[in-house]
């Protein structure tokens, strides 16, 4: 059955009620403190876009009753802040304490350069700036800012998010924020052409490694998926050219047909000029430059920056598409297929299969009945498995982090 | 010798005398001023500190590149002209330790802590103090010789060790790569230092320096750069404390005082609707986008009209510019709404927008009336894919500035000029010549520093014109 939005009010009961994983979810917000908890603004959606900010729960079981009641179209995460939002007067600005450091990454940033789909459509071979995106954050944030505990979910849609769990993360001003980000935003934002310069002699070394990921995607998933060499798209490649460069380029990639064989020319004659040292100094990384303003991660920045910034939690349920924005493990990401997320109906589907062959069975085996979690009969469990490995790996950290201080003490 | 002397005195746990306080000519201000002063000798205090941050602020404003030489020679040329001699005094870096460097050192430190009192009272005034402090923090470090400023280190316990050649060896083609504008052979020579990242956000935000596992590798002519760090970071936490504190300071011949300080001279920033103008008629802005507008904002408002949308960030710094020349609530809500509903329906602009510009009136939710946007919030402020605002002069790629400022009637000449400010950074002066060269070469009165600032010149200058003809 396909999704139709007007479908939702009859899922999302059944979806609250029997899946969605609320015990994990608090465990993570908690970071292990009920107080914790109560002062997260956390903001629900509701029918017909009436959106409610500042809200917080005293409790777990305060949290799973107004998720009962209201069946949120979407549930956002906030920052923790000195008292429980809910409380807040009018008038007066809330102080944020802690949040996770999350990124967006939206497809649609990438309309310039994709071919294949555009605005909220997603396939299996724009999914790629998508696999690239993670890959290079992903090592970014570990190698060079030593994060380790990291979830990344599906937006339900067609873009990732990244939400970094680390206690000196999570404190971090928004500043520092800012600095963090900016160091991953290679690209220039804006209306210009040209949007990655990597002037000086040597390319940095954080810079370096995205490069090594994305070049083995390049060719393949870029050049010869995208296209973008192809016959209305030359132009636009030319034009990132250095205008004294241009006509060398146009004419040796024009003797090509294909975008491959063309991505080869560039390649051969850039090589070429280099050795003849035709290349200014300030030029001599273009062909790095290109490559990153292809395909480097184009983050939506502002959402990184500040602290009390929402961004949509795991587990909630896409209006349009029907999707579970799951969390995925970013080993797997070049598996990971947008189009096979589970939809709340397929979901409904698999557990309705479940029950109905179990009861057969127990029937048979005179009525010993196993209580199983519900996601457990679904295609949800994967998802769930991941998001269980991350709240670990938090209370982990967490507890080597308390026996570090009692060694202090000691 | 008095040396050793000192040195005994600094390790011992109490709280640091004012004699080794004085001692250098820079100071964390950790530690408040006691003893009494007349209410005479605090005012002129207050106002000479003022004409200093003045002064620094005005270096950049004329273009200087923050810190290069040409900024240290403005700003000492500046000081000599207001006879602040005070201050120039803790420029020599003879590390002198007379009587008259003794009364300049004291001087510094009183009146920081004067205008503290006047800089805590919002977000805004805060952000200024606190970056013109920087500055002058900043700019006292670069006299200093090597020897005072380890004394001074120390003596705030501000110590950093180098770390050891094999630590180096192991990551020595990494620091090659990514410590910006040195080469192999000074990276084989000067000491580095590992530091949390946090400390350095400045050389993390630009990728100036190699980071592993969260530490940063900085190079001895970066360490200032942590120093300041720490200098921030405790110079806002303090001026936090005090701005809550202030209420309880009740004595009305200073109140009025510190009030009028800080109005008189942070400039305007126009957050109120102006209230001697008249508002402003929305059907009147295409053709004000033209005559009067900023680039900046020149660019926002045709994209407005041609795309009908606008992202979060472009509506923001345009709205906040609107409400500064004089747009109402009112207008304001019909204008946006009108644009934006030609792609949305009624509902969906009332749900999701409409909000945003009442919040940017102060109208709803913190009740906060924000003020326009400045120039330096507009230049610093990223800008992601598929985003207008910002600074073009500094967003923009040469060519697509070059052809703006064809379409908009300025010379060939004035474009070589604008490209040329461009290429150097100095986004504000480039401004202010497109301001010269789209107004028959009239040029404002000061460097533009404000797109609201732009606006108004330009209304006057083109009004006296029509009052003459």
């Amino acid at each position: 059955m396909a999704f139709n939005e007007e479908h939702l009010a009859d899922f999302l009961p059944l979806y609250y009620k029997r899946l969605f994983p609320h015990s994990l979810f608090y465990q993570w917000l908690s970071y292990g403190d009920q107080v914790m908890f109560s002062k997260r603004e956390i903001s629900f959606t509701l029918f017909g876009d009436v959106y409610i900010r500042h809200q917080s729960f005293g409790t777990h079981e305060d949290f799973v009753r107004e998720l009962h009641k209201k069946f949120p179209v979407k549930i956002d995460i906030g920052a923790i802040y000195t008292i429980p939002p809910r409380g807040k007067m009018s008038g007066k600005a809330l102080t944020p304490i802690q949040k996770e450091l999350v990124f967006d990454i939206d497809m649609t940033d990438y309309d310039d350069v994709r071919i294949c789909c555009s605005g909220a459509d997603v396939c299996c071979k724009c999914w790629k700036f998508m696999v690239i995106a993670c890959k290079v954050m992903d090592a970014t944030l570990r190698e060079d800012f030593g994060f380790n505990n990291i979830l990344w979910v599906f937006s339900g849609r067609r873009g990732i998010h990244c939400w970094v769990a680390d206690q000196n993360a999570r404190f971090l001003g928004d500043d520092v924020r800012s600095s963090v980000a900016e160091y991953i935003q290679v690209i220039r934002g804006g209306i210009s052409i040209k949007k990655v310069y990597l002037p000086g002699d040597n390319i940095h070394h954080s810079v370096m490694r995205s490069l090594a990921i994305i070049d083995k995607y390049f060719v393949q998933s870029i050049v010869i998926d995208q296209d973008i060499l192809g016959k209305e798209r030359l132009n636009n490649f030319l034009t990132i050219i250095d205008q004294d460069l241009r006509g060398t380029f146009k004419d040796a990639l024009e003797k090509h047909e294909s975008s491959e064989e063309r991505w080869k020319a560039f390649e051969t004659t850039y090589t070429d000029l280099l050795q003849k040292g035709q290349i200014p100094r300030n030029l001599r990384n273009m062909k790095e430059e290109i490559k990153l303003q292809y395909c480097y991660p184009r983050l939506d920045i502002h959402v990184s920056k500040g602290m009390n910034h929402l961004l949509k939690a795991p587990f909630c349920v896409h209006p349009k598409s029907g999707k579970i924005s799951i969390p995925f493990n970013p080993k797997f990401v070049d598996t990971f297929d947008p189009a096979k997320v589970p939809t709340v109906i397929l979901l409904e589907e698999e557990i309705n299969e479940y029950d109905a062959k179990t009861k057969t069975m127990t029937d048979n085996a005179d009525g010993c009945l196993m209580k199983i979690k519900d996601y457990k009969k679904t295609s949800l469990l994967k998802s769930v498995v991941v998001f269980e490995q991350f709240i670990r790996s938090i209370e982990k950290d967490m507890k080597s982090k308390e026996n570090c201080d009692m060694m202090e003490i000691m | 010798m008095d040396f050793t002397a000192r040195k005994r005195k600094s390790s011992k746990p109490t709280i640091p005398n004012h004699n080794s306080l004085f001692s250098h000519d820079l100071n964390m201000y950790n530690v408040p001023p006691t003893g009494e002063t007349t209410l005479e000798e605090f005012e002129t205090l207050a106002i000479e500190r003022l004409q200093l941050l003045r002064i620094l602020e005005q270096a950049n404003c004329k273009g200087n590149k923050l810190f290069s030489e040409d900024w240290k020679k403005c700003v000492k040329e500046d000081l000599t002209k207001l006879e602040l001699r005070k201050f120039i005094r803790l420029l020599n870096g003879l590390d002198g330790q007379t009587e008259l460097d003794i009364n300049a050192r004291k001087a510094d430190h009183l009146s920081h802590y004067i205008l503290r009192l006047a800089y805590c009272r919002s977000e805004e005034l805060r952000r200024w103090f606190i970056n013109r402090e920087l500055e002058w923090f900043r700019l006292r470090f670069m006299f200093q010789n090597q020897n005072t400023l380890s004394r001074f280190l120390e003596s705030n316990k501000l110590i950093y060790a180098p770390i050891t050649d094999e630590q180096k060896d192991e990551i020595y083609n990494e620091l090659v790569m990514s410590t910006a504008n040195m080469s192999d052979v000074s990276v084989r020579t000067t000491n580095f230092f590992k530091v949390p990242f946090q400390e350095v956000c400045s050389l993390v935000k630009n990728r100036k320096i190699f980071i592993k596992l969260g530490f940063a590798y900085i190079p001895t002519n970066e360490l200032i750069v942590c120093v300041q760090a720490k200098f921030r970071a405790s110079l806002s936490e303090a001026l936090n404390v005090a701005s809550h504190r202030l209420p309880s300071l009740d004595d009305e011949r200073i109140n009025t005082f510190l009030m009028n300080l800080n109005n008189s001279y942070t400039g305007k920033d126009y957050s109120s609707v102006n209230s001697d103008k008249k508002d402003i008629d929305p059907a009147d802005l295409d053709s004000y986008s033209k005559k009067h507008y900023p680039l900046c904002m020149r660019h926002i408002h045709e994209t407005l009209r041609t795309a009908h949308h606008l992202k979060h960030f472009c509506r923001l710094q345009y709205g906040l510019f609107l409400k500064g020349i004089g747009l109402t609530l009112e207008d304001a809500l019909q204008f946006w709404r009108e644009e934006f509903t030609k792609l949305m329906d009624h509902d969906k602009f009332e749900k999701q927008y409409a909000y945003n510009v009442k919040h940017s009136y102060g109208k709803i939710g913190s009740m906060i009336n924000y003020s326009p946007f400045n120039c330096i919030k507009i230049i610093t402020d990223s800008v992601g894919p598929g985003e207008h605002h910002g600074c073009p002069f500094r967003n923009w790629d040469a060519t697509l500035v070059k052809q703006k400022m064809l379409d908009h009637g300025v010379s060939t000449e004035g474009i070589d000029t604008i490209l040329d400010l461009v290429k150097n950074r100095h986004f504000q002066i480039a401004c202010t010549k497109y301001f010269e060269y789209t107004h028959s070469l009239q040029a404002p009165s000061t460097t533009i520093n404000h797109p609201n600032q732009y606006f108004e010149e330009s209304v006057n200058i083109i009004g006296e014109k029509k009052k003459i003809s």
